[in-house]
């Protein structure tokens, strides 16, 4: 692959004196914006996590009734006791948010823009209006969201894949009328703002790298969110046609996805000839893909963390590349496999099992990599490595459970149930939450020029790590005992009683983990004014963004003409009294490697 | 004195094409998944065909004409001929108001014949998928405005290679929507 052009991007290299809302609210920098992003969806963290909480109160202890509740939320908890329809929207709005409005907001648009640009050498992103307006669109996007539990009807409660004809009836439940209409129209905002974003981070990463820059000598965070954001680009639009056709079934009496036959609330309903399953496949079409716009990054961040703490080179740094092409190119057709009991042709089936069963190669080489890599490695069990740690062995407990589901036949006993719960929490919530973690005790000496307190960062990865574990392993168990999920109140069923102390057990263990968080908020606060000065290089880590200062200046760099000589990962070399080699150190001082 | 049709391109001129390509790319795949669920629910028993308007093919007429016209003014702009460039893009502008307005007499021709959008299946896509189309040709318009604007104001001959660029992208967007309609056009009219 080619080099990027030999001068460096032409931004102001100046350091304008801007005012503060010009600087910190509607800033075109991508390290404010990338922060912006990172705060935002740690906000919407702790309303996911309380979200969570009355989920396993519910859930841990069924026949309770809660007084503090009723006065706080005399909607949800009148008399005490949870609301059946109030459980639904409550589920509905804790996958909506920890999926877009955390991980989304975090890892991806968060994380990507704060480090693409510093990583490949660029003052700022390819369009920084446009990330502006990405940042403002995301944030209108999830106040629209959090709006939607105050409306008449309360919050969606259609569940996270919003499926018709629940999601479609304005009628249906009390969560399906306006509370419907603004998850519909904040998903339409959310797509807009991730699409603005994607586009810069993928003209970012093609047009103003710094000169030596090639595509081969860019870390894996970077390739990991250059293959998001495509897949991303090219994904997301399916929902947003899915959601302007939802929108017409609600408010235009058009029949997209309404069946005939229709009885809601005694009402005969006149739409026909609709078809539930097309949001289905619409929906996964987004759904699949996003799973792996948010497990690539969770892995590429991985990536970069392990050799600084293992001081050796990243283990077979090329194939990983293309094993992040291939699951990006074999996810955009998979989907399916999340719909094998909607009545889909046996053959069809057949294809979307071994698909999904292909995607498992590229994803096993690449865990081997990560594993490879702490092979022979002077371990520094620094907190980012321990987080870096549970990344690989979350992605790997994780992953085998994909293995069912992705099988036709083990699927269709096991979906809609727990197994799927504790799956995806595992990869789409653990492996990203790990890796957001890790990610933020990792760079937060750049973003903010202080240290992250080190036993408080222990504390609360132990705190989060094993009850994290212990929840979502035995939910698989759950799943194969047959506990379906979304079960408002599991002790009305005979076959799911003996289940009791699981659920007790479970409901335990998230109330530590959730507890636990504070633990991490006290860490993160105090050391923003109160943590240790952080050198330039605390890690002695060997990517661009450490050879600038901490923080980094407006303009990245400074004046400083910027040329790659090298590969990120190298470690393990004699630099004088160093045994890394950052990417600017020229080849006659320390010999190339890769 | 004339101007490269295509120049050597600046490194921000490279970057801007390729956003823009690549926010073209996310368009296509809103306009295929409408396509896609177009096809799944065409199999439908309940599917009736309504009547399409035949304004539709002058409108079709109008926004191939608006592609011309755009070409012209890039060709004559190159040439440094300023008030034919600032004729032609005047020209490129009416047609595209001119395919809008079509649209909407369309819509009022089936909303008058009683057709409208929950009737059918097909009059529900017919209506979203012109409606979708014309919202991206607006914000087309909103950029040829600017490039209109760039032209009368005189920005062309002191700022060329602006000129050129803006030129590029409104040509580029206008003949991709104009790809589009063809496809949809097709789509509701054969299928």
């Amino acid at each position: 692959m080619s080099h990027a052009a030999t001068t460096v991007p032409g931004h102001d290299q100046s350091h304008p004196e801007l005012g503060f809302i010009r600087r910190y609210v509607f800033s075109l920098d991508h390290k404010v914006i990338g922060i912006q992003y990172i705060v935002t969806g740690l906000l919407m963290a702790l309303v996911g996590a309380a979200l969570a909480t009355l989920i396993r109160l519910q859930l841990g202890w069924p026949e309770r009734t809660w007084p503090l509740l009723a006065q706080l939320l005399p909607k949800g908890y009148a008399g005490g006791v949870m609301a059946p329809e109030f459980y639904l929207a409550v589920v509905t709005m804790h996958g909506t948010i920890m999926v877009f409005f955390f991980m989304s907001y975090v890892l991806v648009s968060g994380f990507g823009n704060y480090l693409v640009p510093l990583q490949v050498g660029a003052r700022d992103m390819a369009f920084p209006l446009a990330n502006m307006l990405s940042f403002w669109i995301g944030a209108l996007s999830a106040l629209l969201m959090i709006a939607s539990f105050f409306v008449e009807g309360g919050a969606a409660a259609a569940g996270w894949t919003a499926y018709p004809p629940l999601s479609a009836v304005a009628t249906a439940v009390p969560g399906s009328g306006m509370g419907q209409t603004i998850w519909l129209l904040s998903m339409a905002f959310f797509i807009a703002s991730f699409t603005l974003s994607g586009l810069n981070i993928v003209a970012t990463v093609f047009s103003v790298r710094a000169p030596g820059m090639s595509m081969w000598r860019m870390p894996l965070t970077v390739w990991s969110y250059f293959i998001a954001s495509i897949l991303g680009l090219l994904a997301f639009p399916a929902l947003t046609a899915a959601a302007v056709m939802l929108l017409f079934d609600r408010h235009a009496g058009t029949s997209f996805f309404l069946p005939a036959g229709l009885v809601v609330g005694g009402r005969h309903l006149t739409n026909s000839g609709g078809s539930p399953l097309l949001w289905q496949h619409l929906f996964w079409f987004l759904g699949h893909p996003e799973v792996y716009v948010l497990i690539l990054p969770a892995l590429g961040i991985a990536c970069d963390i392990i050799p600084a703490f293992t001081r050796k080179p990243i283990f077979g740094y090329r194939l990983s590349v293309w094993c992040l092409v291939a699951v990006g190119a074999l996810s955009m057709v998979v989907w399916g496999h999340h719909m094998f009991v909607s009545g889909m042709s046996p053959f069809t089936g057949e294809y979307f099992s071994i698909a999904t069963m292909t995607i498992t190669l590229p994803m096993t080489v690449f865990g081997v990599n990560m594993l490879a890599s702490l092979r022979g490695g002077a371990i520094r069990m620094g907190v980012p490595m321990m987080f870096s740690c549970a990344v690989l062995a979350l992605f790997g407990s994780g992953g085998l459970g994909g293995l069912y589901l992705g099988n036709a036949t083990a699927d269709m006993q096991l979906t809609d149930t727990y197994f799927v719960v504790g799956h995806f929490h595992m990869m789409i919530g653990g492996v990203t939450l790990m890796a957001t973690f890790g990610g933020l005790h990792y760079w937060f000496p750049k973003m903010f020029g202080r240290m992250m307190n080190e036993t408080i960062g222990k504390a609360h990865f132990w705190l989060t790590f094993t009850p994290f574990f212990i929840i979502f392993f035995m939910q698989h168990f759950l799943g194969i005992q047959g506990a379906p999920r979304r079960y408002y109140a599991f002790t009305a069923y005979d076959f799911l009683r003996e289940t009791r102390i699981q659920n007790l057990v479970v409901s335990s263990c998230a109330m530590v983990l959730i507890a636990s968080q504070s633990l991490f908020v006290v860490n993160f606060v105090w050391s923003l004014f109160r943590g240790a000065p952080a050198a330039d290089n605390p890690w002695e880590a060997t990517t661009l963004e450490w050879t600038t200062s901490s923080p980094p200046p407006h303009d990245n760099f400074g004046q400083a003409e910027l040329t790659v000589h090298r590969w990120p990962y190298e470690y393990g070399v004699e630099s004088g009294d160093r045994d890394f080699a950052d990417q600017r150190v020229p080849p006659g001082r320390v010999p190339v490697t890769a | 004195m004339q101007l490269a049709l295509e120049p050597e391109l600046s490194r921000r001129e490279e970057t801007v094409r390729l956003g823009l390509w690549m926010f073209l790319a996310t368009v296509a795949m809103l306009f295929a998944a409408f396509a896609s669920a177009y096809l799944v629910r065409r199999g439908g028993s309940d599917w009736m065909r309504i009547n399409l308007p035949p304004v539709l093919w002058l409108n079709t007429a109008l926004l191939v004409a608006g592609s011309g016209a755009l070409e012209a003014a890039h060709a004559v702009g190159a040439r440094r001929r300023w008030l034919s460039a600032s004729a032609a893009c005047g020209v490129a502008l009416a047609l595209g108001v001119g395919f809008l307005l079509g649209q909407l007499v369309a819509w009022e021709q089936l909303l008058s014949a009683g057709v409208d959008m929950p009737e059918s299946p097909h009059s529900s896509f017919f209506y979203m998928l012109t409606g979708a189309h014309a919202l991206h040709v607006v914000a087309a318009l909103g950029v040829m405005l600017w490039t209109g604007l760039l032209t009368w104001t005189g920005a062309g001959r002191r700022q060329p290679r602006r000129w050129a660029a803006a030129m590029h992208s409104t040509r580029t967007i206008w003949h991709f929507l104009l790809g589009v309609w063809l496809f949809v056009f097709a789509l509701i009219s054969l299928y």
